[in-house]
């Protein structure tokens, strides 16, 4: 007689299958039988609907990348106008950084029946698929920034390539038309990127043909990054007259290797995007230049769309391509620093 | 008749319904059909991940590399479709061809270098990740940034059957695959054994390292797989696909019961602690809970998790304890 | 039964490190023949068995099985051979059932690797019946107890229908019932025509079950001959090069002055729910308290509970007669309580480190100046008790893990002499250890309780029982149920008492 103490079986166990089976079966009948969508909006799938009824409150969802001094920005940007209205309930949600995350967030959106969504696209043509979906949805969408090739409400940007020649012909006149360049790039496959860099790769070449760009490297957005970046390239060597970071954040890490080298007002450093910390760095003498976008006025100015958008009931199967707003700039440097206002200042 | 497999499942599986009760009872959006239908779509592949990390896992070893091996596979079947115009059905079989060569380099190195697991596939982890971004077609030829796939068979990789996505049956197929492996074969008992007593497995004359380079071509087919699942989704493969990845498989997979000293656990359990994560993610995502605040909440019900299953371990050995004593009690009458 | 030579081992060597473990030994098995190997600890036992299953591959030499040479350091190749064996260490796998355990490696398949579960289920409890083994093939081996995980150990063995089988201390943990089960088999394999070759200390079990005999010491080959040829204090005079009789008898005349009367540890009503209740028990300075009984009897998680390495439900606890509040091993330690627990390897030491230490490792600040490791103090306390406790090889940088169980055991004794420690628990100290070990070990506690220290024994050896006691302490069924003086009891009361029937 054995006392039958606890078993161990490794085999194969019919309960633990059933149960498993029983399981995956289960979450596929539960999201088969259970009602579709909230109540309130017809789904318009396919272009039936192109106008909506008015409703009590309507909904906003922001996919950002991840947060990051320019989303958080364009997200108080919307909140000072949105909160204004009555009934407009608005989220931010974080994307960390990579596009799976955000085309799940984007799911939820869709599923929750937001009436607009606005989304800065962690890559351009993997959030494509999602945006599709927005639209079949009839829920307008708003690109910041990083555009998405498939057809939405509007996109709102900064205007990178333009913006990036003026930069390119400010910096070149600041070196006195000669001399080398290194530019602390974004990492590949963003759009965004190839527009700054190639703005100032033509302006380069159109106003200042004398000047050599000696280096090209990704520092990732990234001010430490950066620093190491261009604390390699020096070490090298080679003579470096002029850094150029597709955003601040890069051109600040510039800044900082140049403190430490002594190098500051020998070296042209210049950023994009217009933060607080660069403005304050060009009035202090370091940083001898940015491109300056006002981007609570960017978020502004998005939110208004949308809520025109929303209140008017317009579904979104009726875009055919986007609407296209680009951002007033200034080149910001030691001269005209001093004229962007505190209240202008993110 | 008490199973182990029993308690460590029951105890999940309840947990695991709390949760999506208690959500479900305070946001109408989560109990619809749509948002299941996108935890599924959202997390089955990290539940396809979680259930090839178990393999080395139950060895006592790691696999950090999977989110690099996912990475590379996207980037592979990218480029032979975009740049060297292939099709669909010949860039899958070479991505999954793919993704075993990289699981088979982890293994290799790991048996034949007798090197630390972690280790070794943290090296590999950054090899892999190197790579993708070198051969980019995105980066060789930026025009492709913008280029999205189009191949008919490839983009079929990830639809759905009504609300069930694709993706959560190749996910049920591969665990119930591997529940069967690891169960019901030769190779899983040796994973097993190497896993239980790495030694006695040897002189038993078990082939030790022929096991090990199985549990990680497993891993890196599985990471392969979720690739394919990930790039058709998405039209594309980002130079960052992938990273993150292999935490929240090893997460889901220890929630799920494997033991990382390895030797217990099986691949059912990762399914679960996979959706677990997503539903905690998802359902604060639908409560509003600030950004900031999410992962500080994920963290502590998870802890909650992996704690309510230690303590029905202690209460188990206690019992077990209990039941000794009345056995030897009883055998005593015997002489013993 | 034609009796010719299975395995065979000729002109076998090899060295570790300064030390020759082996050097040119022969050993020959006979078909049908169970054939001991004796020797202190460190005399090569071990390497021997390793080399003869391929689990060590000897410098000079070879084996041979029916006359074929086989290849060196292949495990798989000796199994397939047929040579099967039982390792003193658990060669098991915990989380694996005692069915998958005893074929490990070796479970039935059907086509493409899938397990065949009803093939395997009927050869194992087949086998089970045949050596009338009582255990559930299904049940978890880590929910075993300590016996019956060596249950199915010799299972596995026997399962793989061996030609030769090698058994390592196979008795180590087994009560008289099992040992006599144990033999049964073994009967039945040399029937069979398959030879035994047992390695064991318990001269009285070789004397039963043996048909030749062999003794090694420092790695060479002494003596190889017939029992029926030899006598025990021969066998034993040829492993240790002396008379052992005398020395046995020295220590029990050596009776130094005593501390008796003050009591250094004591515990009133201590219980603890399903294990034991209303535990009362005394040990005075300079006393060796030895507490036996039968297998199963909780002493050992009595003696854990004292040391808090366990809770009690109720009771108290009191040293040099002050209550102690001991909640956690580290209060003990700093109460001066030292303990050496059953499983040395689990419990104790620290294998992968010197012998250096794990002697010096519980008393650290002894050696360290100003928070740093003084490496002069760190050799030469360890140099002090290598030599004082005799630990061989005497080498102080070689790992624990590669000493002989004899000499670990020294070391873990060792380790607890370094500093003030007044009371010292030992589970079963000298299991597994050889007959010189044993003495040294005695001798060791003696001198410590001379000192002053309190000892507290639990031991299932009744020979160590009557030897080295000054007071027995009988535990049957979770209760302490008779306590005797030294000299004044024979083996037969204390079996009597543990098994729960009237004491005189």
């Amino acid at each position: 007689m054995d006392e039958k103490v606890k078993r161990e079986s490794a085999g194969f166990n019919r309960r633990e299958f059933l149960k498993i089976s029983a399981l995956g079966v289960g979450a596929a009948a539960l999201a088969a039988c259970a009602p579709a969508t909230p109540a309130d909006v017809a789904p318009a799938e396919g272009g039936a609907q192109s106008s909506k009824q008015a409703k009590d409150s309507y909904k906003m969802t922001f996919v950002q990348v991840q947060p990051h001094t320019v989303s958080v920005a364009w997200g108080q940007g919307i909140e000072e106008v949105s909160n204004v209205q009555t009934n407009i309930e608005y989220k931010q949600v974080d994307g960390q950084g990579d596009p799976a995350t955000q085309i799940n967030l984007m799911d939820t959106a869709i599923s929750e029946g937001v009436d607009i969504i606005f989304c800065q696209p962690a890559d351009s043509v993997a959030l494509g698929p999602s945006i599709k979906k927005a639209r079949a949805a009839g829920i307008p969408v708003i690109t910041l920034n990083i555009d998405a090739p498939e057809a939405h409400a509007a996109h709102v940007e900064m205007n990178h390539y333009f913006g990036a020649i003026d930069i390119a012909k400010a910096m070149g006149e600041l070196m006195g038309g000669k001399g080398n360049v290194v530019i602390l790039n974004a990492p590949p496959g963003i759009i965004i990127r190839d527009m700054r860099t190639n703005g100032f790769v033509d302006g380069m070449k159109k106003h200042h043909p004398d000047i050599k760009i000696i280096a090209d490297q990704s520092a990732e957005w990234d001010r430490k990054k950066a620093q190491d970046v261009l604390s390699t390239i020096l070490a090298s060597g080679k003579e470096v007259n002029g850094v150029y970071g597709v955003n601040d954040s890069m051109a600040l890490g510039a800044v900082d290797v140049a403190k430490t080298k002594d190098l500051i007002g020998k070296m042209v450093i210049f950023g994009n995007d217009g933060e607080k910390a660069a403005l304050e760095s060009i009035e202090a003498d370091e940083l001898s230049g940015t491109q300056y976008t006002d981007v609570w006025q960017q978020g502004r100015l998005a939110a208004a769309l949308a809520i025109g958008l929303a209140t008017g009931g317009i579904s979104a199967t009726s875009f055919t391509n986007q609407g296209h707003i680009l951002m007033p700039y200034v080149i910001a440097t030691k001269d005209n620093v001093g004229s962007i206002q505190a209240f202008q200042r993110w | 008749m008490l199973k182990k497999i029993n308690y460590q499942s029951f105890g999940l599986v309840g947990f695991y319904l709390v949760i999506v009760i208690i959500f479900s009872a305070l946001s109408p959006v989560f109990r619809t059909a749509g948002n299941f239908s996108n935890l599924l779509i959202g997390f089955s592949h990290i539940g396809i991940l979680a259930v090839g990390q178990t393999f080395p896992i139950l060895l006592g070893g790691i696999d950090l590399s999977v989110g690099a091996i996912l990475g590379l596979v996207g980037m592979t079947t990218f480029d032979l479709m975009l740049i060297f115009g292939l099709p669909g059905y010949i860039a899958i079989p070479i991505g999954l061809v793919v993704g075993l060569l990289a699981g088979l380099i982890n293994g290799l190195l790991i048996v034949r270098l007798k090197l630390n697991p972690f280790i070794v596939s943290l090296a590999t982890m950054a090899s892999f990740r190197g790579l993708v971004y070198a051969i980019s077609g995105r980066q060789l030829f930026p025009g492709l940034t913008v280029m999205a796939i189009k191949d008919p068979t490839y983009l079929a990789i990830d639809g759905s059957l009504g609300h069930v996505p694709y993706a959560l049956i190749y996910l049920i197929i591969i665990a119930l695959i591997t529940y069967f492996i690891l169960h019901n074969t030769k190779l899983g008992m040796d994973l097993y054994a190497v896993g239980g007593n790495e030694n006695a497995a040897r002189l038993a004359g078990v082939n030790v390292n022929r096991v090990k380079i199985a549990a990680y071509l497993i891993s890196g087919l599985c990471s392969a797989i979720a690739a394919l699942i990930l790039t058709s989704r998405m039209t594309t493969s980002p130079e960052g696909l992938g990273i993150g990845f292999e935490l929240s498989a090893i997460a889901a997979a220890v929630i799920g019961g494997v033991n990382m000293q390895g030797g217990s656990g099986s691949t059912l359990g990762p399914v679960l602690g996979a959706f677990l994560i997503g539903t905690i993610y998802t359902g604060m995502n639908l409560l509003g809970v600030t950004q900031y605040a999410q992962p500080v909440v994920a963290g502590i019900i998870l802890i909650g998790a992996v704690g309510y299953d230690q303590f029905m371990k202690e209460r188990r050995r206690k019992e077990l304890q209990a039941q000794l004593l009345l056995q030897s009690l009883r055998m005593k009458g015997q002489g013993g | 039964m034609k009796k010719n030579i299975l395995l065979q081992a000729r002109d076998v060597s090899k060295r570790y490190y300064a030390v020759q473990a082996l050097s040119e030994a022969n050993i020959e098995i006979y078909s049908g023949e169970v054939h001991a190997l004796i020797g202190s600890n460190g005399a090569g036992k071990s390497t021997l068995i390793k080399i003869l299953t391929g689990a060590v591959v000897p410098d000079t030499g070879e084996v041979l099985l029916n006359g074929k040479q086989i290849p060196h350091g292949d495990t798989k190749a000796a199994l397939d051979a047929g040579i099967a064996c039982i390792y003193q260490e658990s060669n098991l796998v915990p989380t694996l059932s005692v069915m998958d355990n005893i074929l490990l490696g070796r479970q039935p398949t059907l086509r493409m690797g899938v397990l065949d579960r009803k093939a395997q289920r009927a050869i194992v409890v087949d086998l089970l019946k045949k050596h009338d083994l009582n255990l559930d093939p299904d049940a978890a081996v880590q929910s075993l107890s300590t016996v019956q995980q060596k249950e199915v150990e010799i299972a596995k063995a026997l399962s793989l229908n061996a030609k030769v089988v090698l058994m390592d201390e196979p008795t180590a943990w087994l009560s008289q019932v099992e040992v006599e089960k144990l033999f049964r088999s073994i009967r039945k394999l040399t029937d069979e025509g398959a030879g035994v070759l047992y390695i064991s200390h318990v001269l009285d079990e070789i004397f039963t079950i043996a048909d030749r005999v062999t003794v090694i010491r420092d790695g060479k080959v002494l003596l190889s001959t017939a029992i029926s040829d030899t006598t025990k204090s021969a066998l034993v005079q040829t492993m240790l090069g002396r008379q052992l009789s005398s020395e046995v008898n020295a220590l029990q005349q050596e009776q130094a002055e005593k501390h008796l009367g003050f009591v250094a540890l004591e515990c009133r009503q201590m219980s603890r729910a399903g294990l034991f209740q209303d535990v009362n028990l005394k040990v005075h300075r300079g006393e060796i308290v030895c507490i036996t009984g039968l297998i199963g009897a909780k002493r050992t998680e009595l003696v854990r509970t004292l040391f808090g390495a366990e809770l009690p439900d109720s009771g108290e606890v009191l040293i040099d007669d002050k209550p102690a509040h001991i909640r956690r091993p580290l209060d003990a330690i700093r109460y001066g309580m030292g303990l050496i627990p059953e499983d040395r390897r689990r419990d104790g030491l620290l294998m992968n480190l010197s012998i250096n230490h794990n002697l010096v490792m519980a008393y650290l600040p002894l050696v360290t100046r100003l928070g740093l490791l003084a490496p002069d103090l760190f050799k030469r306390m360890g140099q002090f008790q290598m030599d004082r406790l005799g630990i061989v090889p005497p080498h102080l940088e070689i790992p624990a893990r590669n000493l002989s169980g004899g000499n670990q055991q020294k070391v873990l004794i060792g380790r607890w002499l370094a500093g003030k420690t007044g009371i010292i628990i030992l589970d079963e100290p000298t299991v597994g250890v050889d007959v010189g070990a044993k003495a040294d070990i005695y001798k060791l506690l003696r001198d410590l309780a001379d000192y002053g220290t309190a000892i507290l024994i639990v031991s299932s050896d009744m020979e160590e029982v009557m030897t080295v006691a000054d007071r027995i302490l009988v535990m049957a069924r979770g209760g302490l149920v008779a306590s005797f003086q030294k000299g004044r009891v024979t083996q037969e009361q204390i079996l009597n008492a543990a098994s729960g029937e009237m004491v005189q």
